[in-house]
């Protein structure tokens, strides 16, 4: 899916670069990074624009994630009604609603460059926890503005090593998520033995 | 208590698992930033001829040539697609296209600039 993808690229440029960004902002995972890098080389290439990849980039994540936002807003409810057994009784969901709220513009801004994997997943926590929609609107432009032209300008930049710089960016992420994860999970052991003690 | 604790070993196990994966993909990341420079990109089947002749830094029509296919610096066509119009296996357009950016690359051959075309 991935080389079908990267191929669409490579043949239809702009309009493949649109479809392919939202698909991925709904939760399809399609290698986002190495695209806009390889958009990067394009446009090294001659082929595309910097500013027109840009802006299609950011146009079709922003789509993408506004369709993740709506299907949390509208349908997050009743899937989180449905399966709150297993996120803990109604005192923990209002508390986790609560924590989306708080950490949602940061969660958002990071999540569409930083750790993009995560972040259809916090697309529709967004909307399922009701995080205000134009907050939301925001914090996603500025967050796909700034991957966008990260990415890209590193393609712009390193146009013959865009697989490895993808592998070193890709690696790098699930290296944050990595760090991310512990540190939850560490604070999550020392709050549990405070309690015993 | 007995459930507590088996909580307690699966976060444990989880924070484990996750600084062993902060390890894992540091180290490969960092590993791959050190060779960036003195590998080779790997031909792939989703790349075109232009995009190759820019990366490997040799002539696109050295290369169109190479898989007898009519040099066209617009032809954008995945190498996966001009072997199924070719009926050819991709493998074997894919090692066509290494020993063609091998012998252009040779000492003594011209350099190409990056853009990939002929100067």
């Amino acid at each position: 899916m991935s080389e079908q993808a990267l191929a669409a690229l490579e043949r239809y440029g702009s309009s493949a670069l649109f479809a392919v960004v939202a698909i991925a902002a709904i939760g399809v995972p399609f290698p986002v990074t190495l695209l806009l890098i390889v958009t990067g080389s394009l446009v090294a290439q001659g082929v595309m624009d910097v500013w027109a990849a840009i802006a299609i980039a950011v146009v079709g994540s922003v789509a993408g994630d506004q369709i993740g936002y709506a299907v949390g807003r509208w349908g997050g409810k009743a899937l989180a009604a449905k399966f709150s057994g297993m996120l803990g009784n109604a005192e923990r969901i209002t508390q986790l609603d609560a924590k989306a709220k708080r950490w949602g513009g940061a969660g958002v801004f990071f999540s569409r460059w930083l750790v993009a994997p995560l972040g259809p997943w916090i697309n529709f926590a967004s909307g399922a926890a009701d995080y205000s929609w134009p907050r939301f609107t925001l914090w996603d432009v500025v967050g796909e503005s700034f991957g966008a032209g990260l990415y890209i300008c590193l393609g712009l930049v390193f146009s013959d090593r865009v697989q490895e710089i993808g592998a070193i960016f890709g690696d790098l992420t699930w290296a944050i998520l990595g760090v991310l994860a512990a540190a939850f999970l560490g604070w999550r052991l020392f709050s549990m033995r405070s309690q015993d003690v | 208590m007995r459930q507590s604790r088996r909580q307690t070993l699966i976060i444990f196990l989880g924070f484990c698992l996750a600084v062993a994966a902060t390890f894992f993909f540091g180290y490969r990341a960092g590993r791959t930033a050190r060779h960036v420079r003195w590998q080779n990109e790997p031909i792939q089947p989703w790349m075109s001829v232009p995009f190759i002749a820019h990366i490997h830094h040799t002539r696109a029509d050295l290369l169109f040539q190479a898989i007898r296919v009519p040099p066209n610096p617009r032809d954008r066509r995945p190498i996966r697609d001009i072997a199924r119009a070719e009926k050819l296996p991709a493998s074997e357009l894919i090692r066509d296209l290494q020993n063609a950016v091998a012998n252009a690359n040779q000492p003594g051959t011209e350099a190409v600039p990056p853009s990939g075309r002929a100067p």
